[in-house]
């Protein structure tokens, strides 16, 4: 589907798929709170919390931005602002 | 007999104001509805929203009210969804606060491995964002 929307949205990013979690959890973003369904249980109904990371050449964190609330998320002048602060 | 016409039209005119109440809640909950659907579109919901829990739980109370006034059968209806789209909204938004676990990644760690598939089926593997600075996003669903 991702794949199907690559042109309306002129996506140039990859996008990765992380069904499980598994990566999710590997950075320590599962959303704990209630409306993501108890942990450990399917892995659909449970979620990340949305977050934005910025990554130096080594795979150091720079940067980064997580979500205290699904219903807010900083828009991209935010994550440019960050770009311009941490790598110019 | 006057009397008892004027207690008619009095009863009469208080049907009217209750259905015209219910559907006023239901137009003040619609308006709401977009004016926050327009702001999530532009990334720009604020961070006070006391604005929006009060027109969201306004409309059920002005639902009820006109309940009260006894409103006409078709304002009920018109009510009844005030009172459900309204109480339903507010919920949401008590329900909207994330916790991440006890030990999330933070500025200064180094990303841990992993891999994934991407949008291509092919598998990634985060060796490849050495060498390069990167932005990483998680995100749910299509927002």
């Amino acid at each position: 589907m991702i794949r199907a929307k690559r042109g309306v949205h002129r996506l140039k990013a990859t996008m990765l798929s992380d069904r499980d979690l598994a990566v999710t959890d590997a950075f320590g973003l599962r959303n704990q709170a209630i409306h993501s369904g108890p942990i450990g249980e399917d892995a659909a109904e449970a979620l990340p919390v949305p977050a934005t990371l910025l990554l130096d050449k080594n795979g150091t964190v720079l940067w980064m931005d997580v979500a205290e609330n699904y219903q807010r998320r900083q828009g991209p002048e935010v994550v440019l602002a960050a770009l311009r602060a941490h790598l110019d | 007999m006057d009397e008892q016409k004027a207690v008619m039209k009095n009863a009469a005119s208080s049907k009217t104001l209750g259905t015209a109440l219910a559907f006023a809640a239901l137009a003040l909950l619609i308006a709401t509805v977009m004016f926050w659907f327009n702001l999530a579109n532009k990334v720009s919901i604020p961070a006070n929203r006391t604005l929006f829990i009060f027109a969201f739980l306004l409309a059920p109370v002005l639902g009820v009210a006109s309940f009260v006034m006894k409103a006409r059968w078709f304002g009920s209806i018109a009510a009844v969804a005030a009172i459900i789209g309204g109480v339903f909204l507010t919920a949401t938004i008590a329900i909207s606060r994330q916790q991440v676990a006890d030990n999330p990644i933070t500025v200064g760690d180094t990303v841990p491995y992993f891999t994934a598939v991407d949008d291509q089926g092919d598998q990634f593997v985060s060796d490849v964002l050495y060498g390069t600075p990167t932005v990483i996003k998680f995100f749910r669903a299509h927002w």
